[in-house]
């Protein structure tokens, strides 16, 4: 049985420094012509916060390329983004109008601000009634400028290229509990992931049935009312009758339960594997993206050391005895870091399995990076550049 | 030859996929978003309002008044028409005014509401109905999608039920 | 005359039925949805579930129909009556899908026997009551306002038969705009999707049930 703790293989110099630094020089570039329109704007504190995240994402990615590793760095990132995105979004949202919630008149006003998690529920009412059931805007505005069409724009751009990996890329949720499920060293529910995991990978897809299907019945975004645990971080409608309140309830619950407890008791992405609609919503774009992690099934020794450390139970006994992830799989690398046999690896559609395994990753990493750096570095610079300006002194 | 031809093929797949990545910022973004835009698509009228029917000029500004919103089959809203004054600024401290909804000539409901010398602070007004298609409103401010009186940027918007 | 008559009332109930289809299809997709995902693959068996469904609703129709025009007045939107029935049947929604969803075996799903007298998956000795039955059954006296509107036209025609065959071609229209979950047919049926349309269920029945507890205290809770 495999241990309940997860035995990382330690970091190794898998290539050398010149080398690593030769493959780092795009994603360095890449980074200066994101953040220049940055440094063209007046504030200090957008300098400071746009040179803080080059620097950051290039030295994530060096790392990434000296260590032959992926997991442990693209999680410093994305954790450093779950939490620094709510501080960000809930500081502007004081310093605008002095609270979280979302006041009714700004509702009717098509201001609230579009999230990407809604947009399953959208597509039935958009193609039988050309309505978009959303209280936001179709085009950016002063006031609102993640519109409808810019925020579905970034969502369908990036899905291009990252698929399912959007949800270890770019996703600024899940880097929350993949935090929490990184602070403990052992993971104390181990026998009830391993017993019901296959299971409860299921439901995000019931969520995502239920919530299409109910939506386009009652015209409103079920998930966003009623579902999303991540109110409790952002924003929220307004609390101004006992069904608001429910609601309110019900997302702090959510949220304290799937992001915060549960993660830390299993050391699992739980909201991301085992409710989040939108995540199975994306996998169907790993029909159709090219990269995909495989298992050499001539050198793997079944230790399902890979299964413990999949963050969303997207390994079975099963799928790895084909080689395969499941479809579920958000291409975070753990899997492959883990394994001592190298059975593990990155895979590009089409070629052979294991032949080359460290150009398709590669490959995979410079399209994820760069979406990495353009989107969620920008999230990122803001808040630093936040932080930056709240600091005494500064 | 196959293996050689699928993995010309899956290079290829992957150098397109990495020039769709440097495209993302500059075009890709842009060229999907305006595709929404131009879709033909419109917010839901519980949130929106719906469409103007008509507009009453005042001294100094003007009444729209909107298309009544009924509901679909399970959607759960009240039926309601929405009222927006604007602008705002030009509005008299005291509003009072009788409106005519559905555009045959006689007045169906009364507005009253007292505009806040803050423009953020929270605000109530009143709707008597003036006849029995409508319901009434006492102090209302910002209880649901069908019955408001709200201040939204530097509009007024009033929303009346309908029985 | 009276030919013409009854053809043009069949003309505009089947149109009524077509422009009103969607509403349907809103109110009984989250019904029949998880219902299919768990009907073994094929197209032909797909097929006559759906068939059965549809003739269940049908019936429902025919006794709408029958009802309205024996009564000769129209059902008003506001009859009390019309409240309590709704929110009757959708609470019987409700308890449905949940028999249905734990009466569902946890065997194999392809030829498998089912455990709840309100399914029937494959085939079985004796035909036991379908689900296809109740719950097409149970959608179909499910009184949306199409639905009262189509009951208003027929509750005017001069003959029962011209209303029954109102409500026929109303359903005609409406059942249209079911022909594309016959589509589900050809998803495959694995114990994954199963398991997924049992717990669909168990919310959708959930849903249901708030939905109709609500109407039945009369408190409709506005957004």
């Amino acid at each position: 049985m495999a241990s309940q703790s997860i035995s990382v293989a330690p970091p190794k110099a898998f290539r050398g420094v010149g080398r690593s630094i030769l493959l780092t020089v795009p994603m360095a570039l890449w980074a200066l012509l994101m953040f220049t329109p940055a440094f063209q704007k007046a504030g200090r504190d957008e300098h400071i916060g746009a040179l803080v995240v080059i620097v950051f994402m290039t030295g994530l990615f060096f790392m990434m390329m000296r260590t032959g590793e992926t997991y442990r760095w693209r999680r410093i990132f994305f954790v450093a983004l779950g939490f620094l995105f709510p501080f960000g979004f809930i500081a502007a949202l004081i310093a605008e109008r002095g609270t979280m919630s979302i006041p009714i008149s700004r509702m009717v006003s098509g201001d609230t601000p579009f999230c990407f998690m809604v947009t399953p529920s959208l597509i039935l009412p958009a193609a039988f009634a050309r309505t978009i059931i959303f209280p936001g805007s179709i085009l950016p505005t002063a006031s609102n400028p993640h519109s409808i069409a810019i925020m579905i724009g970034v969502w369908f751009a990036m899905t291009l290229v990252l698929g399912k990996a959007w949800c270890s890329y770019a996703c600024f949720f899940g880097g929350i509990e993949e935090g929490f499920a990184a602070l403990p060293k052992r993971r104390r529910l181990h026998r009830f992931v391993t017993k019901y995991g296959s299971t409860l990978r299921l439901i995000p897809w019931a969520i995502l049935v239920f919530v299409v299907l109910v939506s386009a019945a009652i015209f409103e975004p079920v998930y966003c009312m009623w579902l999303c645990p991540f109110k409790a971080v952002t924003e929220f409608p307004a609390v101004r009758n006992v069904e608001t309140a429910i609601q309110m309830g019900v997302f702090v619950a959510l949220f304290v339960g799937l992001v915060v407890v549960l993660p830390y008791l299993t050391k699992k992405r739980t909201q991301c594997g085992f409710f989040c609609p939108f995540g199975a919503f994306q996998s169907l774009s790993n029909k159709i993206n090219l990269f995909e992690i495989r298992f050499d099934r001539t050198k793997c020794v079944d230790c399902t050391l890979c299964q413990t450390s999949c963050p969303t139970v997207a390994l079975s006994k099963d799928s790895i005895a084909e080689g395969k992830t499941l479809l579920n799989c958000m291409k975070c690398g753990a899997c492959v870091d883990v394994c001592k046999k190298d059975a593990a690896v990155w895979h590009l559609k089409g070629t052979p399995v294991a032949v080359k395994p460290e150009r398709a990753r590669l490959l995979f990493l410079y399209g994820a990076w760069a979406m990495a750096t353009m989107f969620g570095g920008s999230v990122l610079a803001g808040s630093v550049s936040t932080i930056i300006h709240w600091l005494p002194g500064m | 030859m196959r293996t050689r031809f699928l993995s010309i093929l899956a290079y290829t797949g992957a150098g397109f996929t990495l020039l769709i990545a440097v495209c993302v910022p500059f075009v890709l973004i842009m060229g999907f978003s305006n595709v929404v835009a131009h879709a033909g698509l419109h917010i839901d009228a519980t949130y929106s309002g719906g469409t103007i029917a008509r507009t009453i000029q005042r001294s100094g500004y003007r009444i729209e008044v909107y298309q009544q919103v009924r509901p679909r089959m399970f959607e759960r809203t009240e039926p309601f028409v929405q009222i927006v004054f604007e602008p705002a600024d030009a509005l008299p401290a005291r509003v009072n005014d009788e409106i005519d909804l559905d555009g045959d000539g006689r007045a169906d409901v009364r507005v009253s509401f007292t505009k806040p010398a803050d423009a953020n602070a929270k605000m109530h007004g009143d709707v008597t109905a003036l006849n029995g298609g409508y319901v009434s409103l006492s102090n209302a401010s910002g209880e649901s999608f069908s019955r408001m009186v709200v201040r939204t940027g530097n509009k007024i918007v009033v929303r009346v039920p309908m029985k | 005359m009276a030919a013409l008559s009854l053809s043009a009332s069949a003309g505009e109930a089947l149109v009524l039925g077509l422009a009103t289809g969607p509403v349907c299809l809103a109110t009984c997709g989250p019904v029949v949805v998880p219902w299919m995902m768990v009907q073994p693959r094929g197209l032909g068996l797909h097929s006559r579930q759906l068939l059965l469904f549809l003739a269940a609703r049908l019936a429902g129709y025919m006794v709408f129909a029958a009802a309205v025009w024996m009564v000769g007045s129209t059902i008003p939107r506001a009859w009390v009556g019309r409240t309590w029935l709704m929110g009757g049947i959708q609470l019987l929604l409700a308890v449905g899908l949940v028999v249905y969803a734990v009466g569902w075996p946890h065997r194999r799903c392809t030829a498998a026997r089912s455990t709840s007298r309100l399914v029937e998956i494959g085939e079985t000795p004796r035909p036991m009551m379908s689900g296809a039955l109740a719950l097409g059954f149970l959608t179909g006296i499910n009184l949306c306002p199409p639905f009262l509107v189509a009951g208003v036209r027929a509750a005017e025609l001069e003959h029962l038969s011209a209303a029954l065959l109102f409500f026929v071609c109303f359903f005609a229209g409406t059942a249209v705009w079911f022909l594309p979950f016959l589509s589900m047919g050809f998803v495959q049926r694995t114990p994954a999707v199963v398991t997924v349309a049992r717990i669909v269920a168990v919310m959708l029945a959930c849903w249901y049930g708030f939905s109709g507890v609500s109407i039945l205290i009369e408190r409709t809770v506005y957004g």
